[in-house]
């Protein structure tokens, strides 16, 4: 009745104040299909708190001398910097989770983004609505696509499980850390070799986190929401999360074989599992995350730790995200999930059709809110095996390239021919998502740097000679990336020869570069002039323009299982063409030995490819050196240490 | 007790000059802050306690003798001693003939001279919680303010040598909680006036001052705001007061916030080799803080005119280093800020009786005051772009046992960084006090005011549909009160008791943290008992 009167009175008052402004949020956002075709995306991965500080006003508590603390970075610093992320060529950037977060637990803040609290609120060190907005409306203007990071396996450390009932959360640490883990637990302690315990979390346990007094168990452990605002120990939103009885609640994960462990423990840092078979998590998780992207038009979601959540919970989650979304005009969304794991079989499981029991089918159905699901699942993976198998063995350790061809070879058994229904349209095997490195891995150069310093053919070498040869084997680790099938997902940083070790050290920021290679003075923020990134740049550059880089099919016609002084040793090579493709034809061909030049070839007999004998090939990042093919298509090239050639017919040139 | 009587046998000369300006200027009178007022950054509503305020006294025109109708300078101590105030004094006595008129600016005299602002409160809501105030607005309602006190003592001579006055000036001020409400006994204590000033200084009309003080024009004593310049300020100064009464003054001073924007120390070895660590201030940059100001008063029948001031300010501090980490420095940029403004004022010269409009527009670091550290800036570490737009309107107009006084402003706040925030705002009050006095020593005043505030925090007005969060506020007051000096909005001391009702809407109590009571009531009451005072204070008489 006040607030009736005082709006009376509100005309005349806004008629003479004029009016605050948001850029973007004056109208709805009207959600669109804007992306044609995903092969054609070229992925850049932005940690947002390390990339630029565009806004001061979002800017608390930083501490950029500290790896593991917020350092400054937000939405409109990445706007601001589209010019450099353009220039460079990608056209789909991957952005950190964008939800309120704990701001810090254990001395080290949720700068990352991955410490859920409140799914529907945006996080203010990142900037608001209306910057995240407008960061998505700005690349959208630059036929740019941006991704969502999204995690539906866990939330922050939202509560403690109160173990000796005191109301407080405890902490111990004793013992001697030495117990090799399997090995026999007494009952009642703690199940890592070091005794660290900590209520917020505790090891797992099948019958749920136990209380103990000193007069014995005490049953399941009560868990306490603390409500610390400064910590952002704040109340979880949507309203479900306040219930501990949407959390498993058996503590931290230490055995990711155990199935049990890994679907329903909590994440390593007392992230609390959530149990995603209930009906009201899975449709808060997609009204949620939904909600984002009708918030923002935003192209796709970046799924974090897959692996660690049921089958039907990823059906549910992507058949309804599709379906909701493309009701209202997007469609083609993209949904990319991470396991963190090397089993090529473990990953795909996640995009793979693999239709669930008529048992499982109808439990799952019993959500009872759509259309009846079926198999879907994610559009792609991660593709964690070839960042093992490839990046780091092959190009960084010299393994055979045998391996490479193995992994490939397996991708449409592993992940699948059928595109989920309204998805993004491609089949996973071709669509996943290829990176050297990220942010939960050291970045390449840093353990290529090791393999440097242990190489006894650069004993006594300079430095600068090492870090030349790191230079080279990043930009083969690059040819790789850009010229795979499926998607290339650059890691911020990677251009400007970025090195940092595991994480957080990986996280660097963006605006305090690191000195080139075999340079000793940095290059200033954001240069575009490097080696790496003018590398990079060219690339990206061809694979925007020769189709088969981007749709053709694979086909590997050289890989060996020689890493000696055989003269094959080291090479691998593949063509991208056909499929999609047309005739565009491409040879990538890789020497990834780093003593010796090779040859396609091996004991006279030579790499024969699919151009025509005749055809005249032409090295575009080989100065334009020009190679014919000979007769039945023989192709012998030379190639020096830890070098690649990108192979275009010369009429493509 | 008014305890400079003294200097009224100096005052008539002064007087003669100062009147026209005073009546317009008092009326805009009374009460500073010793925060920097609404070139800061807003007061959230989120302050468990006003912030503490100190207040001036407000000459009321009508009981201030106008010698003359031209303005003319300052001149030499006045011969004849000052005329009748037009309110008899309660207790004419042996101190004057104007013992208890808290209105007239003090003059010039030898000796030492005392004069005060205070004013003390005992009140809460209805439920028995503690009074604080409930503005939304950066300077809303002062019925709920804090207690805060002036004690103002100082030393004036006459130089027959030279023909020059000399001023001594320090006031120290209390703010709340005071030791009969906490029991604790200590004080929130500030010098807020410790200067010299010369006037007359070998050029008639011609003055300096140095040292620490308030410097400030013209206020809206129902927001207790200054609107156009109101610098609390370290430095010195020079003015000159023309012939024809124009007046040109021009001051320079420097400050340095204790924040570390301005100062960072770090620790470092001692030197030859001796034991422990030293302070060393690796950052140590102050604000130059400039003023210039040029008023004229046209006069206007027997005692009315017109007044206009033309002002601007410039901020400065120059650029320097911090340590981020051991021995990794980093360098801070040179910063600035400009603040330009007028005002136009007429006055009846009776009763008090004036109008007063101002603009104000300040930008960069001068938008954040000028006790303030910028924040929020922009990605080149400047405040850049940082501004703050201010209009205000306010007037007194009184007749037979009637008056009514009012103020308003409209104010708009950007900080430097792009994105709109919190402390990005628009901002406005409308506030009316009728009142009528009874038997010339009490009366009953009404005070209604609206207020509204626009901030840059996005809500959902609608399913996907964002607009910055808009509230609104009413208030309305009920304040009985004996005023022992007669009618006047001005007059002073006044006895009052308080009965206020707030009504917020929903986006009011939004403002507020979960579990304030702000934030849950709608509807809320404030009763207090209270009392004003000023008089003797050069405060407010420049």
């Amino acid at each position: 009745m006040h607030d009736r009167r005082l709006l009376a009175f509100a005309p005349a008052l806004l008629l003479a104040a004029g009016c605050l402004h948001f850029d973007t949020l004056d109208e709805p956002v009207k959600m669109a299909t804007h992306a044609k075709d995903w092969r054609e995306a070229v992925i850049y991965q932005v940690l947002i708190d390390r990339f630029d500080d565009g806004d001061d006003g979002n800017n608390n508590l930083l501490d950029r001398e500290n790896m593991a603390r917020y350092h400054g970075g937000d939405w409109i610093g990445l706007e601001n910097r589209l010019d450099y992320i353009q220039e460079l060529g990608v056209n789909t950037l991957w952005i950190s989770p964008v939800i309120k977060n704990i701001e810090t637990d254990a001395n080290v803040d949720g700068y990352h983004g991955y410490w859920a609290v409140d799914l529907t609120q945006p996080n203010a060190h990142f900037g608001n609505l209306d910057d995240l907005r407008s960061l998505v409306r700005a690349a959208h203007e630059r036929d740019m696509l941006v991704v969502i990071d999204i995690v539906a396996n866990h939330m922050g450390q939202l509560f403690f499980y109160d173990m000796n009932l005191n109301g407080v959360p405890d902490i111990l640490l004793q013992g001697t850390g030495t117990r090799p883990q399997g090995t026999p637990v007494p009952p009642g302690f703690d199940q890592s070799g070091f005794t660290h315990i900590t209520e917020y979390d505790p090891d797992f346990n099948p019958l749920g986190v136990q209380a103990f007094t000193s007069l014995g168990p005490a049953g399941p452990a009560p868990v306490v929401f603390p409500f610390d605002p400064k910590s952002g120990h704040v109340t979880p939103m949507p309203a479900i999360f306040q219930n501990p009885e949407v959390y498993n609640r058996k503590g931290r994960t230490f055995n990711y074989d155990d199935p049990q462990q890994l679907l329903t423990g909590d994440f390593p840092g007392g992230l609390k599992d959530v149990n995603t078979t209930r009906c009201d998590v899975k449709q808060a998780f997609v009204d949620s995350y939904a909600r984002w992207i009708e918030l923002t038009d935003a192209d796709g979601f970046r799924i974090d730790t897959v692996k660690h959540v049921e089958y039907e919970f990823w059906r549910y989650f992507t058949q309804r995200v599709r379906q909701r979304l493309a009701a209202q005009g997007k469609n083609k969304f993209f949904m990319f999930g991470e396991a963190f794991d090397g089993r090529d079989e473990l990953v795909g499981s996640f995009t793979k059709n693999d239709l669930p029991s008529d048992e499982e089918l109808a439990r799952e159905n019993s959500c009872d809110d759509g259309p009846k699901l079926t198999g879907d699942q994610l559009d792609s993976a991660f593709y964690f095996p070839q960042h093992y198998q490839v990046f780091r063995d092959v190009f960084q350790d010299a393994a055979s390239t045998d391996r490479i061809a193995g992994l490939w070879a397996n991708k449409t058994t592993n992940y699948g021919t059928v595109a989920p229904k309204d998805s993004a349209g491609v089949a996973p095997h071709k669509l996943l998502v290829n990176f050297i490195d990220n942010h939960d891995v050291a970045r390449f150069l840093y353990f290529a740097r090791e393999r440097v310093e242990k190489d006894p053919a650069f004993a006594g070498k300079s430095l600068r000679d090492k870090e030349l040869r790191l230079r080279s084997m990043l930009q083969n680790a690059l040819l790789m990336l850009m010229t795979a099938e499926g998607i290339p997902c650059l890691y911020y940083g990677t251009e400007l020869e970025y090195r940092g070790g595991n994480d957080p050290s990986n996280r660097e920021d963006m605006w305090r570069p690191y000195p080139y290679l075999g340079e000793t003075t940095p290059p200033p923020a954001f240069d575009t002039t490097g080696a790496t990134f003018a590398f990079t740049k060219k690339l990206i550059a061809y694979r925007k323009k020769l189709a088969a880089l981007r749709r053709g099919d694979t086909k590997v016609v050289w890989s060996t299982t020689r890493t000696g002084d055989e003269s094959d040793a080291g090479i691998f090579a593949f063509e991208r063409a056909g499929g999609e493709a047309g005739s565009n034809y491409v040879l990538v061909v890789f020497n990834t030995h780093q003593s010796h030049d090779s040859r396609t070839q091996f004991e006279g007999a030579a790499m024969t490819v699919s151009a025509p004998a005749g055809a005249v090939l032409v090295d575009v990042l080989g100065g334009n050196k020009k190679y014919t093919v000979g007769a039945g298509g023989t192709l012998d090239l030379t190639l020096p240490p830890v070098s690649g050639m990108l192979l275009v017919p010369q009429q493509d040139v | 007790m008014r305890c400079d009587f003294p200097l009224l046998s100096l005052a008539v000369a002064l007087l003669g000059v100062v009147a026209p300006a005073a009546a317009a200027q008092s009326p805009a009178s009374p009460p500073t802050t010793s925060q920097p007022t609404a070139s800061t950054p807003p007061v959230t509503p989120a302050e468990p306690e006003p912030a503490p305020e100190d207040s001036s006294a407000v000459p009321a025109p009508d009981a201030v003798p106008t010698a003359s109708a031209a303005p003319t300078p300052a001149e030499a101590p006045p011969p004849t001693p000052v005329p009748e105030p037009a309110v008899k004094p309660d207790k004419p006595g042996s101190r004057g003939p104007h013992p208890h008129d808290p209105n007239s600016p003090p003059g010039l005299a030898d000796g030492f001279h005392f004069g005060s602002y205070g004013r003390v409160i005992a009140g809460g809501d209805s439920t028995g919680r503690a009074g604080r105030n409930g503005d939304i607005v950066a300077r809303g309602s002062r019925l709920d303010e804090a207690n805060y006190a002036e004690l103002e003592l100082r030393r004036e001579d006459y130089w027959k040598s030279t023909g020059a006055y000399t001023r001594i000036v320090a006031t120290t001020a209390f703010a709340t909680p005071i030791f009969h409400y906490n029991g604790q006994f200590s004080a929130a204590l500030a010098i807020r006036n410790l200067y010299l000033e010369v006037r007359n200084a070998g050029v008639k009309g011609l003055s300096f001052w140095a040292g620490s003080r308030m410097y400030r024009g013209d206020d809206i004593y129902l927001l207790d705001f200054w609107p156009l310049d109101n610098l609390n300020t370290i430095g010195g100064g020079v003015g000159y007061t023309f012939k024809t009464g124009t007046e040109l003054k021009f001051h320079a001073g420097l400050n340095q916030p204790t924040d570390p924007y301005y100062r960072q120390t770090i620790l470092r070895p001692p030197a030859y080799n001796q034991f422990g660590s030293a302070e060393v201030a690796i950052l140590d940059r102050q604000k130059l803080v400039s003023s210039l100001k040029l008023s004229h008063v046209w006069p206007i029948g027997d005692s009315g005119g017109v007044k206009g001031i033309l002002y601007g300010e410039l901020h400065y501090v120059p650029e320097g280093q911090r340590e981020i980490e051991s021995k990794v420095y980093e360098a801070v940029p040179k910063d600035k800020g400009f603040v330009g403004g007028a005002q136009v004022g007429a006055f009846t010269g009776k009763r008090s009786t004036y109008v007063n409009l101002t603009a104000r527009f300040a930008s960069g670091i001068a938008a954040y005051g000028e006790l303030n550290a910028p924040r929020q800036l922009r990605p080149d570490r400047t405040a850049t772009g940082a501004h703050e737009l201010l209009v205000t309107l306010s007037g007194n107009w009184e007749r037979g046992p009637f008056g009514l006084l009012m103020g308003s402003y409209y104010r708009q706040f950007r900080n430097a960084s792009r994105s709109l925030d919190w402390d990005d705002l628009n901002e406005g009050i409308v506030i009316v006090r009728p009142q009528v006095w009874f038997a010339k020593i009490a009366g009953v005043a009404l005070e209604a005011s609206y207020q509204a505030q626009q901030r840059g925090v996005a809500t959902e007005s609608e399913p996907n549909l964002f607009k910055p969060v808009f509230a609104q506020m009413g208030r309305f007051g009920v304040i009985p009160f004996i005023t022992p000096g007669g009618p006047g909005a001005f007059q002073r001391p006044q006895i009052r008791l308080i009965y206020l009702l707030t009504v917020r809407d929903g986006a009011t109590r939004s403002f507020y943290p979960a579990d304030d009571v702000f934030a849950r009531r709608g509807v809320d009451h404030f009763i207090g008992v209270g009392a004003e005072w000023w008089f003797g204070s050069t405060s407010y008489f420049r």
